[in-house]
């Protein structure tokens, strides 16, 4: 029955859309042919033809009233309405071209750049693990003095799966990390990211294989048992060309070979945000992959390598959890007071992992949507500022139509529609803004073999949010002038030229707007300018050592089965072939180069002869280990003592050289100088004893907007480890001493795989000057783009007032007022209006300094320079935009001024 | 339609009741096939005086009985040899019409029934 119904109704309101000509025509016809029969009639039955045509007219009781019932029954009145109104809003805005683009690019310009540091917040905060129920899914973190979100050790985690009963699973990782690997054996082995994992990760997280099948849990119970290996979904594109029949395949990690069983599903790229896991292997073959080769992965308590998370309950609360493992926790400190003193643990949500205050990409997060709100109002309220204009200089024409008998509503639709028209291209424009921009920012290369990506893209989400926010626009900006000017005095608006009403609110108003433009826009400039000369300031300390000409490449010989032994071998062979290569000047080792990729490691101590703290069992730095060229090559000057010696074997007594901010920090009364000699006791002030035998000058580790960190060096020889770099400091382009390289590793051993050969420089580019430089060059275009928008919104105000108060200035002219006259009434006004703003955008300034001082750069003083260029440049442009219509209204000729309207 | 609707609170007897037109219309037009023109002519023929059909609110009733689906219309030759729209009744037009009637004699022998109890 309604399927029948449609069947008739709907091609008749389809027709009545689409080909409302012809509706129109047929309605005219029908109703023409029973007019003519009608006078026909008249006519036969003895009355003239006009006789005959009033009464046929009188009999309809009101021809075009019948046409409208007519139309009215064809039910899509809204829709045709709606068009006509869309038809309407685009010849008014044809009308006013230089307006309607005007506002289009605000709105693409301002929506653009609201929907990329969206996307940024998105992917860093809020985009859930992709696994079923993500809400669920919780981190457990080891907490301490040093740190909230500390990861586990085996044993810690295994009594933590075995003793809550919260959840429905608990799993560990550890992080990813270089894995050698070859497809077939015998094959050269590659650098690639695995990732070791508990036997139930995958059960637990709900993440089912696209092939094969997932680990069992039982292949996670013998250390070494179960050499099985499962596959990430781009890794298997990529390395096997999506080929099914490779489960079942043997490949070669480590060296060691291993059964492919499965394939993780293309929605599961892990549980980063950056990193995206080639491959997962057992937690039990933690032999074959590096751990922390001074302590035994699988019994130590203080082994802490392992990241868990967990699926609560359904029927189990965030709090319960909680509680249990505090509990266990105490537990542990009972237990092994040893390991565990002053060690608690707690239950973090993804959301609260995040949002860790530590954690850098929420610091720019924050500030970066702090920033785009800000341009994001600038847009909207120069967009209200036009719309409110326009709407103004319509008066007249709105009064026409409301004395014609326009309904007020229907008018209001027709203005919404307008500035509705206006948003959508707007929210189209900044669409391609955005996408714009996150290509570029997709374009950013990161110098890893390991498998890391931007994941910042448009999704759905943020293109409905940007549509959202600019339909929010078009009814903010476009309600408020569109009630107002069909309020107005009926009598009043058809009298005058479209003349501006009596009314100081209205007038308030629009200074409002342009108040908030100037301050907003004087605080994005303010934080352009801060963040890139604080980021200038951090180049210039400490990184000197950037520019030497250094060429670096990765060596893991563990992975093609050297033992730590073998592996000092081979770095003593490797450095003695190196340096005896021409045009090099210098070789050292490093664990890991300032300014890597890979975090430091770090040590535990207590400065010998100093009364630790009672709840307080030592003190934690970062540190790195290096030979005796390391110094020299990199350039890092050591200020007093020596640096490390080739006599510092493993058989010497045990020395270390520390920064000077470690001397300065741990014995701020003594002189470097006597700092040299002092000793300090690993892990506890039991523990084994290390001389300090020199200080090294203080650089940026971590990044170049750190503040001085503690730093530690050991000698290889008598702090072992596999994975080191070779840094060769070269005469010329590092990148010529590449072959001749690669040619003293195959003689060496031409199985082993060299790892992150590049410049130094490369590395630094990208860690020190180009992730930086993307947020400095975000920001920047903030600071500009609100300055433009800020110019132009009050360009248009004061353009906007010089023409409505042409009459008056040409009265006032002939009067005997003179150019400068004018000039200083027009001008007043502005300078009133852009001071306000720049005393408002002051302070707001100041409040995003604290914020970035306080989240980025910690140099918690005020960088009055940046006032000093920003607020006059501010002045300047913003007086400029106000000067260009003051000087036009000053130019008005008397006589011209007061024939018009 | 030349005086004035009388102040009483009676309504004009030739006022139609609600819906009364609709279920003329597809009476009429369940017959045959007509235009505009020829179904005013027989509204006037068959209800003479008493039922006064407004020549104007005859043809939105007919494009909302079209719009309902209840009877559809094509443009054809009158005898004339002019172009006219003719109207006739869909499928559902005619259970319309059933039900239509059967809802006009219940309603009209119920009211009939009422006004004989009071003269009686």
């Amino acid at each position: 029955m309604r399927l029948e119904h449609w069947l008739f109704t709907l091609p008749l309101r389809i027709r009545s859309i689409f080909r409302r000509r012809q509706v129109e025509l047929e309605l005219e016809e029908e109703l023409r042919f029973h007019m003519e029969n009608r006078i026909e009639e008249a006519v036969r039955n003895g009355l003239s033809p006009e006789q005959a045509r009033q009464q046929a007219l009188r009999a309809m009781d009101g021809l075009e009233q019948r046409k409208e019932e007519m139309r009215d029954a064809r039910r899509v009145h809204w829709l045709t309405d709606f068009i006509d109104d869309l038809r309407f809003a685009a010849r008014s805005l044809r009308r006013a071209p230089g307006l309607a683009a005007l506002v289009v690019i605000t709105l693409a310009l301002g929506i653009g750049m609201t929907s990329t540091p969206f996307s940024m917040v998105d992917a860093l905060i809020f985009r859930p693990y992709p696994v079923p129920d993500p809400g669920r899914v919780v981190t457990l973190v080891s907490t301490s003095r040093d740190t909230a979100f500390g990861a586990f050790s085996y044993r810690e985690y295994l009594d933590i799966r075995d003793n809550t009963r919260s959840y429905e699973g608990v799993v560990a990782s550890v992080s990813p990390q270089s894995v050698g690997f070859s497809a077939r054996p015998g094959e050269t082995p590659q650098v690639r990211g695995g990732m070791m994992v508990s036997g139930n990760y995958f059960r637990v997280l709900g993440v089912e294989p696209q092939a094969g099948r997932v680990f069992r849990d039982d292949e996670d119970l013998a250390p070494g048992r179960d050499a099985v290996v499962v596959l990430g979904p781009d890794f298997w594109k990529r390395e096997f060309a999506s080929d099914p029949s490779v489960v079942g395949r043997v490949v070669r990690l480590n060296g060691r070979d291993f059964t492919v069983v499965g394939v993780a599903p293309n929605e599961f790229q892990g549980m980063f945000i950056f990193m995206r896991p080639d491959f997962y292997v057992p937690l039990a073959m933690a032999p074959v992959f590096s751990t922390n080769p001074a302590k035994n992965f699988f019994e130590d308590r203080d082994d802490r390598e392992l990241n868990v998370k967990a699926r609560l309950r359904p029927d189990a609360t965030l709090a319960e959890a909680r509680a249990e493992l505090a509990a266990l926790a105490r537990g542990f400190e009972r237990d092994h007071p040893q390991v565990s003193r002053d060690r608690g643990a707690a239950v973090r949500t993804q959301f609260e992992m995040r949002t860790r205050g530590d954690d850098i990409n929420w610091k720019f997060s924050v500030i970066f949507s702090v920033l785009a709100v800000a341009v994001l109002l600038v847009a909207c309220t120069n967009v209200a500022g036009l719309l409110l204009s326009r709407a103004s200089t319509r008066t007249r024409e709105i009064a026409i139509r409301l004395s014609m008998g326009a309904g007020r509503l229907r008018l209001v639709r027709l203005l919404l529609t307008e500035s509705l028209l206006l948003a959508l291209m707007g929210g189209l424009g900044g669409i391609v803004v955005g996408y714009g921009s996150l290509s570029l920012m997709q374009k950013f290369q990161i110098p890893s073999e390991l498998p890391v990506t931007v994941p910042f893209r448009m999704d759905v989400r943020i293109l409905m949010a940007s549509v959202l926010v600019s339909l929010l626009c078009a009814i903010a900006c476009g309600l408020a002038p569109a009630l107002q000017s069909t309020r107005a005095d009926l009598v009043k608006g058809l009298k005058s030229a479209d003349e501006e009403l009596p009314g100081r609110r209205r007038l308030w108003g629009r200074n409002v707007l342009v108040v908030a433009q100037v301050s907003m826009s004087l605080m994005l400039l303010t934080a352009a300018f801060l963040m890139s000369r604080s980021f200038q300031q951090s180049m210039v300390d400490g990184t000197r050592f950037a520019d030497a000409p250094l060429l670096m490449a990765r060596f893991d010989p563990r992975l093609v089965q050297y033992d730590l032994g073998q592996s000092l071998r081979f770095y003593e062979q490797l450095t003695a072939r190196a340096r005896s290569l021409p045009g090099v000047e210098a070789v050292g080792l490093t664990q890991s180069p300032p300014l890597g990729l890979d975090d430091f490691d770090r040590l535990a101590f207590v400065p010998d002869g100093l009364e630790m703290p009672r709840d307080r069992e030592n003190f934690i730095s970062t540190m790195d280990t290096v030979d005796e060229g390391f110094f020299q090559t990199m350039g890092i000057p050591i200020l007093w003592g020596r640096g490390v010696l080739p006599t510092d074997k493993v058989d010497a007594p045990r020395v270390a050289v520390v920064n000077e901010q470690f001397a300065r920090h741990y014995w701020p009364a003594l002189a470097l100088a006597d700092v040299v000699g002092k000793r300090l006791r690993l892990e506890r002030s039991t523990g084994p004893s290390v001389e300090i035998v020199g200080i090294a000058q203080t650089v940026k580790y971590r990044g170049t907007t750190e503040t001085p960190t503690d730093f530690v060096y050991l000698p290889v020889a008598q702090h072992p480890v596999a994975r080191l770099v070779l840094l060769l400091r070269t005469n010329a382009d590092p990148l010529q001493r590449v072959e001749p390289l690669k040619g003293v590793v195959r003689s060496l051993d031409a199985n082993l795989p060299i790892s992150e050969l590049r410049t130094y420089r490369d590395l630094y580019r990208y860690h020190a000057v180009e992730g930086p430089g993307v947020a400095v060059d975000m920001v920047g275009t903030m600071g500009l783009v609100g300055l433009l928008l800020a110019s132009a919104g009050l360009y248009g105000l004061m353009a906007y007032n010089v023409s409505r108060r042409t009459r008056e200035i040409g009265i006032r002219m002939a009067i005997g007022a003179g150019r400068s006259d004018v000039l200083r009434l027009v001008m007043g006004k502005g300078l009133l209006l852009v001071g306000a703003g720049t005393a408002i955008g002051l302070v707001l300034g100041l409040g995003v300094e604290q914020l970035m001082n306080a989240m980025l750069f910690n140099a918690g003083r005020v960088d009055f320079v940046a006032y000093l260029v920003v607020a006059p440049s501010m002045l300047l442009v913003t007086m400029l935009a106000a000067y260009v219509p003051a000087r036009r209204a000053s130019r008005i000729a008397p006589t011209q001024a007061l024939r018009c309207e | 339609m030349d005086t004035l609707p009388s102040e009483t609170d009676m309504s004009k007897p030739s006022d139609l009741v609600q819906g009364t037109l609709d279920l003329l219309l597809l009476k009429i037009l369940a017959l045959e096939p007509m235009h505009g023109w020829a179904i005013s002519l027989r509204l006037r023929s068959i209800s003479g005086d008493v039922l006064q059909v407004s020549e104007g609110s005859l043809y939105p009733a007919l494009h909302k009985l079209e719009q309902e689906g209840w009877i559809t219309a094509e443009w054809k030759q009158t005898e004339n040899n002019r172009r006219a729209k003719f109207y006739s009744l869909t499928r559902l037009g005619r259970k319309e019409l059933e039900s239509e009637t059967a809802n006009w004699q219940r309603l009209s022998s119920a009211i009939s029934y009422v006004v004989q109890l009071t003269e009686a």
